[in-house]
């Protein structure tokens, strides 16, 4: 087996990889998060747009 | 390191290309340099330095005409506003470096929000003002490109994440490693030493856990080509780390001086009195600096601090600090700084060369020190000679308001309860003259019913 030093042992490289995971995931995760808000938001105001129109009606 | 010209070139700052700290004639000011100057102006000509510092988060500064020290690399010199009192992550409670982990996760989120991001998390780079964390150091932040990872992850998870975690989650005792471990503890023997059920709390998991094991993994390994995440992506993982560290609380529970002011050795009225006495004299006095040692949850830091002189209110049980810091946070009692020291064995210098971080002798004297029910705990838990405690306090304070437990007293029969009585010379005649040596006394007062004396001192 060769072995490497411990002083010449980095942990740097080990940190930045899973960082970027992590992130990548997290990111992943708000993105979607976000695009579901922006979809709710558009049936939302939709509802609404419909209630209105029945109120409107119900109004004539 | 000391220059014929009265220049102090501060030893807390050398690792820094970008500029470093000096004190000329007692100010205290900060070499930016070449290397640095775009990011101090992006700093500045893009709101980040006025937001932050406009929120308490960062050190205020002015730009000065004092030149500087090394003149062939610098770019501007600037005086930025002194802490009152320097302190250290290994000297803050539970709740003082979980605030601290906090601010340095707002300013990350603030500083992408100008195009900026912090270069590092080191938790030496906050100290305690007003009540609260702020960050210390104008030279911390870098300008963002997107894409980029976050350099100091790893320094942020070692320097607060790990500390809290063991706390939380292993015991609160283990803050002290941070005095080990310099530049944070290593992730994987918080790995080692935190319960096996962290493994099932996501954000430690991926955080320490396969962090840990993602550094033995590579360790060694360059990576190859340049890994990218998006700002979404670091925005969420500043989020996360933010949601992780909030979860991770402790409470002072079941500890040695938890319920201590309910089983003092003084009435109501005498405890009144004993209050009444460390205002008077503090007044006296007129203090700029006050120590509090083993001031349990600081009762009479309070009296003290109605002064307004900063108290440095110090106590060994990291319980009693907690509920004292809480209790500064809640009433707003900002000239009261609850800090961990044990005195019988106080902070050392530090790091690299011994002189990166300050013992608690350095950063003493103060004008006055308080040491209230503290005397039996030293001489008597801690054999420490009646001569030796009044010579340290001499080293600590230029005035002093002393307690004297006798023998007599409850507290002291509990102590004497599980040792031999080898302690012949403590007396109240022991106590004066091991005292006169160092002080001279202005007065002596029984605050009441008790058999115990406050004694006001000055320094001879």
């Amino acid at each position: 087996m060769h072995l490497i030093p411990i002083p010449y042992l980095d942990p740097g490289s080990g940190s930045l990889i899973l960082q970027v995971l992590i992130a990548t995931l997290l990111g992943i995760g708000l993105a979607v998060r976000a695009s579901w808000k922006r979809i709710k938001g558009y049936f939302g105001r939709k509802k609404s747009t419909q209630e209105e129109e029945d109120a409107d009606q119900q109004r004539n | 390191m000391q220059t014929s010209n009265g220049i102090d070139r501060l030893p807390a700052s050398f690792r820094d290309p970008a500029g470093f700290l000096f004190l000329k004639n007692g100010v205290l000011y900060r070499q930016i340099n070449r290397a640095y100057h775009q990011q101090y102006t992006r700093l500045l000509d893009s709101g980040l330095y006025r937001e932050l510092v406009g929120a308490g988060l960062l050190v205020r500064h002015e730009e000065s005409d004092q030149p500087p020290l090394e003149a062939e690399v610098a770019f501007k010199v600037i005086r930025p506003d002194r802490v009152p009192f320097v302190s250290y992550p290994y000297e803050w409670s539970f709740g003082q470096l979980k605030d601290a982990a906090l601010v340095t996760l707002a300013i990350q989120k603030q500083a992408m929000k100008f195009g900026m991001i912090l270069k590092d998390a080191s938790a030496y780079n906050f100290q305690f003002s007003q009540g609260k964390p702020v960050l210390i150091d104008t030279l911390s932040f870098d300008l963002y490109e997107e894409g980029k990872p976050w350099d100091a992850y790893r320094q942020f998870c070692q320097h607060f994440l790990a500390p809290l975690a063991l706390m939380a989650y292993r015991d609160v005792r283990l803050g002290q490693l941070s005095r080990v471990y310099l530049d944070g503890i290593p992730l994987d023997l918080t790995a080692e030493l935190l319960p096996l059920l962290t493994r099932g709390n996501l954000g430690l998991l991926t955080h320490i856990h396969i962090h840990a094991a993602a550094q033995k993994r590579y360790a060694g390994k360059p990576v190859k080509r340049a890994l990218r995440i998006t700002s979404t992506a670091l925005k969420g993982l500043v989020e996360n780390l933010e949601k992780v560290i909030s979860d991770l609380t402790w409470q002072p529970l079941g500890t040695e001086w938890g319920d201590y002011y309910d089983c003092t050795n003084y009435s109501d009225h005498s405890l009144e009195n004993k209050k009444a006495l460390v205002r008077k004299w503090t007044d006296n006095v007129r203090p700029d600096l006050v120590f509090d040692l083993g001031a349990n949850t600081g009762m009479f830091s309070r009296e003290s601090a109605t002064s307004g002189a900063l108290i440095i209110s110090m106590d060994l049980d990291p319980a009693a600090v907690e509920q004292n810091y809480q209790a500064v946070k809640r009433k707003k009692e900002f000239n009261i700084l609850p800090l961990l020291l044990d005195l019988t064995n106080p902070t050392p210098q530090l790091g690299w060369n011994l002189s990166e971080r300050d013992s608690f002798h350095h950063r003493g004297p103060a004008d006055l020190t308080l040491a209230l029910a503290l005397v039996h705990h030293l001489a008597i838990s801690n054999n420490i000679p009646l001569p030796y405690f009044a010579e340290f306090l001499a080293g600590q304070c230029r005035w002093l308001i002393v307690e004297f437990v006798p023998k007599t007293d409850s507290q002291v029969q509990k102590l004497l309860a599980s040792r031999k009585d080898i302690f012949s010379s403590y007396s109240q005649e022991g106590f004066e003259s091991a005292f006169a040596g160092f002080f001279e006394t202005i007065q002596a007062e029984r605050p009441g019913d008790s058999d115990r004396t406050l004694y006001f001192m000055k320094r001879r």
